[in-house]
């Protein structure tokens, strides 16, 4: 198991913590904008910039199913597939909101990765920044932004 | 086979039973549990962590039973300071109490056995 990249320092223990407490395979923290805030289990950006897409098109598309379905938007996703599974879940820290997909097989379960990122929320909470500055709506410079983040994450493409 | 809420019920019955669960074995999930005895509102729920946590213990008991070709775990006890969870499997779900300090174990791992006996 890796260490979490992240391109706020902030992030990098409760990351590491949750990843270890619930045995995830590979995760990703990001802002509903696609931003990826921090990530475990992935050395390509690529990769990252992949799900940070199409996290943040998933959490969208169900946000709006939740609210025509049931009156307000779904919380969490768990996708049960034959060897791996996928959780994902929209985190509060203040008013600022987060997303984290995160990927687990049979060494861990759903229940635990639940009650672990329970706790994980309960640390971003009490972390985050005060002068943390609020992105609810995607910049205008999605791309740019994203690339920025994975800079973070991974270095600048091609200088490696 | 048993309705899982009966199990649940009956369990509860017994002496120095807190809370009975039926979990899902591989999701760690509730699918039935009893009221906490002498649960005070608006103190934390234990049950769903509880759950999850002897369901995740339980399959890696099972797995190191395997390792030591001793086969299929029967009843699982963990004691702490302040009491037991015992843990039973049956089949996709596991059964699970918190037991008080002082309850007659015997006849806890007594029903908990029958119960996943005729959950089989």
């Amino acid at each position: 198991m890796t260490n979490p990249t992240v391109a706020e320092a902030w992030v990098a223990a409760p990351l590491k913590r949750l990843m270890e407490d619930a045995r995830l395979i590979s995760g990703v923290l990001l802002y509903p904008s696609g931003r990826a805030v921090g990530q475990f289990g992935f050395s390509n950006a690529a990769d990252v910039m992949s799900i940070c897409a199409l996290t943040s098109a998933i959490n969208a598309s169900a946000r709006e199913l939740g609210r025509q379905l049931d009156g307000k938007p779904f919380y969490e996703m768990h996708h049960a597939g034959a060897e791996r599974q996928v959780f994902m879940a929209r985190a509060a820290a203040g008013a600022q909101e987060f997303l984290f997909v995160g990927v687990f097989d049979r060494e861990s379960s759903l229940g635990v990765v639940e009650i672990y990122f329970s706790e994980f929320q309960k640390a971003l909470e009490k972390l985050l920044p005060e002068n943390q500055a609020v992105q609810v709506r995607p910049s205008d410079d999605f791309e740019g932004e994203l690339n920025r983040s994975l800079d973070a994450l991974f270095g600048p493409i091609g200088k490696k | 086979m048993r309705a899982v809420s009966q199990v649940v019920a009956s369990l509860s019955r017994v002496p120095g039973v807190v809370a009975a669960m039926v979990v899902g074995a591989s999701d760690g999930l509730i699918i039935e549990a009893s009221q906490i005895v002498g649960y005070a509102p608006g103190a934390t729920d234990t049950r769903r962590p509880t759950a999850a946590l002897a369901a995740y213990l339980y399959s890696k008991v099972n797995r190191a039973s395997d390792a030591a070709r001793l086969g299929t775990p029967a009843f699982m006890r963990l004691e702490a300071e302040k009491g037991h969870i015992c843990v039973v499997g049956a089949s996709d779900v596991v059964l699970v109490t918190i037991v008080a300090p002082d309850a007659n174990l015997g006849r806890v791992r007594l029903d908990m056995m029958n119960a996943a006996k005729d959950n089989r």
